[in-house]
């Protein structure tokens, strides 16, 4: 009996080591380092960036971004703009169809923007059109007062036309008109299968340059051209593979065995070296992600602005970055990040000093707001635990102590104990970041107003009246300068320092062509080639 | 028999029982919940988020939906894995960790317990230093040193075997299972030494022998079922953490099994993938607990009588 079990388990797992097949590999596949691991494969539901890079390759959305991130026709071939900014009518191209060859019709965009929207999908993303920008109806929607689809400002007057309705006219919207936030729902699949497993390889149904062939979680997921697409004849690669490698020193061990093409990141202690052996292949650049230290205005001292000016000149950013946290983050005197090369915001108004001056009128601001060598400043910080984030909480500490004898200590925590610990209010000072919606000013300079983030507790009405100045400008270039006016006022008030926009780092084989860095970080695959 | 297994698995029930309890309201007490986020999503949509997965409702009221789900083997969706759920993610990840830490079993066990004989059997010379030393550093040298080590050389010098990833066959599998055997096959070489030297002297070792019976023999039927004993209680509870999974091997080899989950999902706070996790891996400790003592009882009279 004993035997026989003992034969029956060996037998198991020998066909279990049996079926790990025999590797494909070939050359016409692109690997892709995916980090980690996606959340979900839902384009509805996604909301994670790296997932998103699988889901602009397997959807097309209204419009399409090139490596570069400029914005270029997707489903849609153009578009037009009303005089008031309020309404933009796309047009599909002729003949759009689905990968199992449905015809693709403008209802399915809208269907996709509602599924989103219901309370019901649970999803993340649905304030991409309730605030972002302000479609009709979608707020309403999206916290279920209303259940009418009808009221919705995005609606197909035809098969071929798409009309998206504001409250308020936002330039922005072509930033998320993209697959990421308006993928298209192939509703008969939906219908069948069921949240979950309608994206389920065997019945997934996508409009994008690749379908998805194959999902392993945390392994891989595979993707092959679509023959449906509408620009096929242009996609160069025919099967697309992105890895998860949670381990980025792993990862970097694949990318030099050839196993992986395009890495997710490059370990921080490597980047010199390989900078010197392989400065081609390594690549980067800045993403819309910013850090920044926040001071709690609910905190007596804090509340003094010449105390909070002292804290951010004390910083020298250059330093921190470059010698202390080495992670290839540049350092910033502005909040905004200027992502867009139109935007031109302002910094600081200590920025056209030298870092000795700004010591200087710090230690000058820090004895004025009554603190010195025996009355010290006590703060405490709160970083999560990542490698370059205490690196660069304690090298802020260090500067405090040593220009301004402040006695800061930094208590690191994971991730999600630190985002409870915001609200919590628990801390002096929080290492903060923030990542964009998109490469723009006005994602971040929005999410500083007290109605979209209270937990800075920053009351400043001249905020409010010039965002709401910049938010009715439909034209690009007043619309910045508005924006600026705002950024001014924020940074003024000195509610936190500004100290470095982090970079996208990744390793590019010199076989793979067609990679651009960008900060809004997309390199769908269509645009790539491999020798 | 019977009756021991069956009192057994009574007590392995009400530990998993106690178990799931514990775990289920003390992941509670850590700071943060699975949709912690740093852009405010509004109150009524992520009310509506929480509502989706019962975060809503009371915690005992979310205790007794798991433990009914439990009844029918359901362990509930994974908030953070939000195309799965958590026995999707389970059924994806256990072949890998269960073949590769079943072939890291079978090699520790036979390379582990060869040494370790050929250790007792010829003490103090150079095969005993040699396994001496095997040990040391499988012991000593952890396996984050050793599995990139092991990288540079098979994989990027070499090129014999790919560094990570599970695509290349049984290719994939090699590093994976060696490196995990290496600490294994140093503390069972170990323990079968020492275990064996401490028989060799036993009487009833020495009654074989004096009754004529060869020294073959006498190793195998007579020293080595009374030495192996301590390396069989060893073996139990390890198998059952090999096979689920080592967090360690699973991140630098890129594994897609299960022992990643044990740290993610903790960190994100994904709490049904930590229960379903904590669960699989206490039945499993169980499980081969309650083996390990039929082996021994099959091995030791003695054993059988206490039980």
């Amino acid at each position: 009996m004993k035997r026989l079990l003992g034969t029956a388990i060996s037998g198991i797992v020998l066909a279990a080591t049996m079926t790990f097949a025999a590797p494909v590999w070939a050359d016409d596949t692109l690997d892709r380092g995916i980090g980690s691991e996606w959340s979900s494969l839902d384009p509805q539901v996604n909301f994670d960036a790296a997932a998103g890079w699988i889901q602009m390759d397997a959807y097309e959305g209204l419009v399409s971004y090139d490596p570069t991130g400029k914005v270029v026709p997707g489903a849609a071939e153009s578009w037009d703009v009303s005089a008031d900014g309020l309404t933009y009518t796309f047009h599909l191209r002729d003949g759009l169809k689905w990968s199992n060859g449905d015809p693709l019709v403008a209802q399915d965009f809208v269907n996709g923007v509602l599924r989103t929207l219901n309370p019901d999908t649970a999803s993340e993303k649905g304030y991409y059109f309730s605030s972002v920008i302000q479609v009709k109806g979608a707020a309403e929607l999206a916290d279920g007062t209303s259940k009418d689809p009808t009221t919705l400002g995005v609606t197909a007057p035809d098969d071929r036309t798409v009309v998206v309705q504001m409250l308020a006219p936002s330039p922005n919207i072509l930033q998320i008109m993209g697959a990421f936030q308006v993928a298209p729902l192939h509703s008969p699949s939906f219908n069948e299968f069921g949240a979950g497993v309608f994206i389920d390889p065997a019945h997934v149904v996508s409009n994008g340059a690749y379908i998805i062939k194959e999902v392993v979680p945390q392994s891989h997921v595979l993707l092959e051209r679509n023959p449906n697409y509408w620009d096929a004849a242009n996609v160069k690669i025919p099967f697309v593979k992105y890895h998860v490698t949670e381990d980025v020193a792993t990862e970097l061990k694949r990318y030099e065995a050839g196993e992986i093409d395009i890495t997710y990141d490059i370990p921080l202690n490597q980047i010199e070296a390989l900078k010197a052996s392989n400065p081609d292949e390594v690549h980067i650049a800045p993403s819309t992600e910013v850090i920044y230290y926040s001071f709690n205005l609910t905190h007596e001292a804090l509340q003094n602005l010449d105390l909070r000016r002292a804290l951010s000149l004390a910083i020298d950013r250059e330093v921190l970055e470059g010698k202390i946290v080495k992670g290839e983050a540049i350092p910033d005197l502005s909040y905004a990040g200027g992502f867009d090369p139109a935007y031109h915001g302002p910094q600081i108004a200590e920025a056209s000093m030298s870092q000795s001056e700004r010591e200087a009128l710090a230690k000058e601001l820090y004895a004025k707001a009554g603190y010195g060598p025996d009355n010290p400043l006590k703060l405490t910080m709160v970083s999560t635990v990542s490698e370059d984030a205490t690196r660069r909480a304690q090298g802020v500490a260090l500067m405090w102590k040593k220009v301004l004898g402040v006695e800061a200590t930094n208590e690191p925590m994971e991730r999600k104990a630190w985002l409870d610990a915001f609200y919590a209010g628990t801390w002096d000072v929080f290492s903060d970041d923030l990542v964009g919606d998109f490469a723009g000013p006005e994602t971040f300079l929005a999410y500083m107003r007290p109605s979209a983030e209270p937990g800075y507790n920053w009351v400043k009405p001249e905020f409010d009246a010039a965002m709401d100045k910049a938010g009715a400008i439909a034209d690009p270039t007043a619309r910045f300068a508005a924006l600026a006016e705002a950024e001014k006022i924020l940074l003024d008030d000195y509610i936190f320092a500004p100290i470095s926009i982090v970079p996208s780092r990744h390793m590019v084989k010199p076989s793979v062509h067609g990679w651009a860095d960008s900060a809004a970080g997309y390199n769908n695959s269509q645009w790539m080639s491999l020798d | 028999m019977l009756r021991f297994v069956g009192k057994r698995v009574w007590e392995g029930a009400l530990t998993l029982a106690a178990l799931v309890t514990l775990t289920f309201f003390v992941m509670r007490l850590a700071p943060g919940g699975p949709f912690s986020r740093n852009r405010k999503i509004s109150p009524e949509i992520l009310e509506h988020i929480k509502a989706t997965f019962h975060l809503d409702e009371p915690v005992w009221q979310q205790f007794g939906r798991y433990v009914w789900g439990l009844m029918h083997f359901d362990f509930g969706p994974s908030t953070r894995f939000r195309d799965y759920s958590v026995g999707d993610l389970i059924a994806s990840g256990l072949p890998y960790s269960l073949t590769i830490g079943f072939w890291a079993v079978v090699i520790a066990s036979m390379v582990g317990i060869a040494l370790g004989i050929a250790g007792a059997l010829r003490r103090n010379t150079p095969t005993d230093y040699l396994a001496g030393v095997v040990g040391v550093i499988g012991i000593a040298v952890p396996i984050f040193v050793i599995g990139p080590l092991f990288q540079v050389i098979f994989a990027l010098k070499l090129n014999w075997l790919p560094v990570g990833g599970s695509d290349q066959g049984w290719r994939s599998l090699v590093l994976p299972i060696v490196v995990l055997s290496l600490p294994n096959i140093a503390y069972i070489s170990r323990l079968t030494r020492g275990s064996m030297i401490e028989t060799m002297r036993e009487n009833y070792v020495r009654t074989a022998r004096a009754k004529g019976i060869g020294p073959r023999r006498t190793l195998i039927v007579h020293t080595l079922k009374g030495a192996l004993l301590p390396v069989i209680a060893y073996l139990g509870p390890a198998t059952a953490g090999i096979i689920t999974g080592s967090i360690l091997i699973e991140t630098v080899f890129a594994v897609p099994g299960i022992g990643r989950h044990f740290v993610d999902a903790a960190l994100n706070r994904d709490y049904p993938l930590v229960m379903g996790i904590t669960l699989l891996y206490g039945g499993l400790l169980i499980l081969f607990n309650i083996l390990t003592d039929l082996v021994r009882g099959w091995l030791d009279p003695r054993v059988r009588s206490d039980g």
